[in-house]
């Protein structure tokens, strides 16, 4: 009986190693797989870098003032990086080799560049962040997070399919965001144009609407909501063709070709309605609530 | 003759090329050829439908100066070198597809042309309306209760609009049974999901081939833009004076646009 208990001890303890050697093997080949690779190129003013990864996070943050420095890890030897700099600018890429796919095909790269550069990137998966600096900016991604903060002075322009769109702080920009059915958050976001368009994705905007702008969100069936402080100074126009519209503000009436439809549409201004404030929707809500 | 010679002359065979010889050799490969075969007869019937459309929906010089730059951008088009049969002739060289790398795919290309006529599509649906509507629409307020311009966005409920207007079949024989907000309810979102068009079925198939893993998700996306379409035109057509779901439906048709415009840039 104790010669039995024994050998089915043994035969647990040698299936127990076994299983520990394969996970280890498996463990220390994902670990070999990856490399990490470091770029580093010297570069004038507005600097012109693009980077585009099928799959991977794309991180960029400010630098020195005439270098950048781009560090890749890829996740298998299934991928490869293209770099070419070409005077000012720069081309980073994803080289998927035959039959890659996610997530052997991933690459995530973090960039350091100069605060004035262009930038462009895209990656189908992201996530993409982009903070501190005052180039412009182009943000491609089917799936990607797209987060971008901290931003002035530039052209910020973002296209996703389902991705998530936050813009935090972002001040005197040209911005353009277009998505098919993700969120478009905005805070803090100001500028001469802020154009936001999500056919299904609901966009939310937490701001003042600055001072002598154009702000226009449009959305299929996605809900509009601007949360705006009681001093903002704008003109608003909303409507939503099937969807409710409400607002909590004593706005002025404005004269406008455009007719009112109680619980549809309203039209009116706030201040001296130094921006102009547009939000359409085909059947979402629209909300313009006081902070 | 390489498939790269093929991608080369193709714009030139498709404008009649001036070479009987050239043109033989150009029809022996794409015989001999699968993948030169599917991409001379994709251009073909792009070709040919292109034609058919008429002027008035061509879009303006700009989009294609904007598709050409793009192209051109992405390395997939150039500017040739003036070949010894033009020389001397006012005729100038079109830009040429560039040949493929070894990881760039050429048979997507087709996709630009496509969004850029999904735009043109769109704003030309904007821009048409259906006159004997609008007249009849316009009729009351002639008779002097509304001094209202034509353009100005009709306040009318989509019940009444939809009884208006004339349906298509499967809608009015919806109505026989269905209270007014049934009515808007079927007439916004269709019960029947109709057949992908030929555009779409041939981009799906595209993305299958270059990005398999992305296919459920683009083929979700399509679906649902192209419901967003259909729903704006429904409205449109009980409401053709509505500037505003006009817009909306340009709009729809911007957003299909990006779908494709994204596809092409990501499976290049």
């Amino acid at each position: 009986m104790a010669s039995l208990q024994q050998a089915r001890f043994d035969y647990t303890m040698v299936e127990t190693l076994a299983a520990t050697l394969v996970l280890a093997t498996c463990l220390s080949s994902a670990v070999v797989a990856e490399t990490k690779k470091e770029y580093r190129y010297t570069v004038g003013p507005n600097a012109n870098i693009s980077v585009d990864t099928q799959y991977g996070a794309i991180s960029v943050k400010p630098g020195s003032d005439n270098e950048v420095v781009v560090s890749a890890t890829l996740k298998s030897d299934d991928v490869e990086v293209d770099q070419q700099q070409n005077g000012n600018r720069i081309g980073i890429a994803s080289h998927l080799l035959r039959g890659t796919d996610q997530p052997t095909g991933q690459v995530d790269y973090e960039l350091l560049v100069p605060p004035d550069a262009t930038i462009n990137l895209r990656s189908s998966s992201g996530p993409l962040s982009v903070e501190h600096l005052r180039g412009d900016l182009t943000l491609e991604g089917a799936d990607a997070v797209v987060n971008v903060r901290n931003v002035e002075n530039g052209h910020v322009h973002v296209w996703t399919m389902r991705g998530p769109v936050t813009l935090t702080d972002v001040r005197n920009g040209h911005i353009e965001i277009n998505s098919i059915s993700g969120d478009v958050h905005l805070k803090s976001v100001t500028g001469t144009l802020v154009q936001a368009t999500s056919s299904r994705g609901k966009i939310f905007y937490d701001g003042d609407f600055g001072s002598a702008g154009d702000y226009k969100f449009t959305t299929h069936s996605g809900d509009i909501e601007a949360l705006v402080p009681a001093d903002v100074s704008a003109g608003f126009r909303a409507h939503s063709l099937l969807g409710r519209v409400q607002h909590d503000f004593p706005l002025q009436p404005k004269h406008s070709r455009f007719s009112e439809e109680v619980g549809r549409s309203f039209v009116g201004t706030s201040g001296q309605a130094a921006s102009e404030v547009v939000l359409r929707s085909f059947s979402g809500k629209i909300r313009l609530k006081q902070r | 003759m390489t498939c790269s010679d093929v991608q080369r002359a193709l714009p030139e065979i498709l404008e009649g090329a001036p070479d009987s010889a050239f043109a033989t050799e150009f029809e022996t490969h794409v015989k001999s050829c699968a993948d030169c075969s599917d991409l001379v007869s994709d251009v073909r019937l792009i070709t040919s439908d292109a034609r058919q459309l008429a002027a008035s929906e061509e879009p303006s010089p700009r989009v294609w100066l904007r598709i050409a730059a793009e192209l051109r951008a992405e390395g997939l088009i150039s500017d040739p070198a003036i070949r010894p049969e033009f020389a001397g002739t006012s005729a100038a060289p079109r830009p040429i597809l560039v040949p493929d790398s070894p990881r760039r795919r050429w048979s997507a290309w087709w996709l630009a042309p496509v969004a850029a006529g999904l735009v043109a599509a769109g704003s030309y649906v904007v821009s048409h309306k259906p006159a004997p509507q609008v007249a009849r629409q316009q009729a009351p307020a002639t008779s002097g209760t509304s001094s209202a311009p034509a353009t100005t966005p009709v306040a009318e409920t989509p019940a009444v609009a939809a009884a208006s207007v004339p349906a298509p079949a499967p809608q009015r024989m919806a109505r026989k049974s269905a209270s007014p907000t049934d009515v808007v309810g079927s007439a916004v979102r269709p019960a029947v999901e109709p057949a992908p068009s030929a555009e779409d079925q041939q981009f799906l198939s595209v993305v299958s081939t270059r990005a398999p893993s992305m296919r459920a998700a683009y083929e979700n996306q399509l679906q649902a833009v192209n419901a967003d379409i259909r729903e704006t035109q429904a409205y449109v057509n009980r409401n053709p004076g509505d500037m505003d779901a006009r817009q909306h439906l340009m709009d729809a048709y911007q957003q299909k646009a990006l779908l494709y415009q994204m596809a092409l840039d990501r499976i290049q």
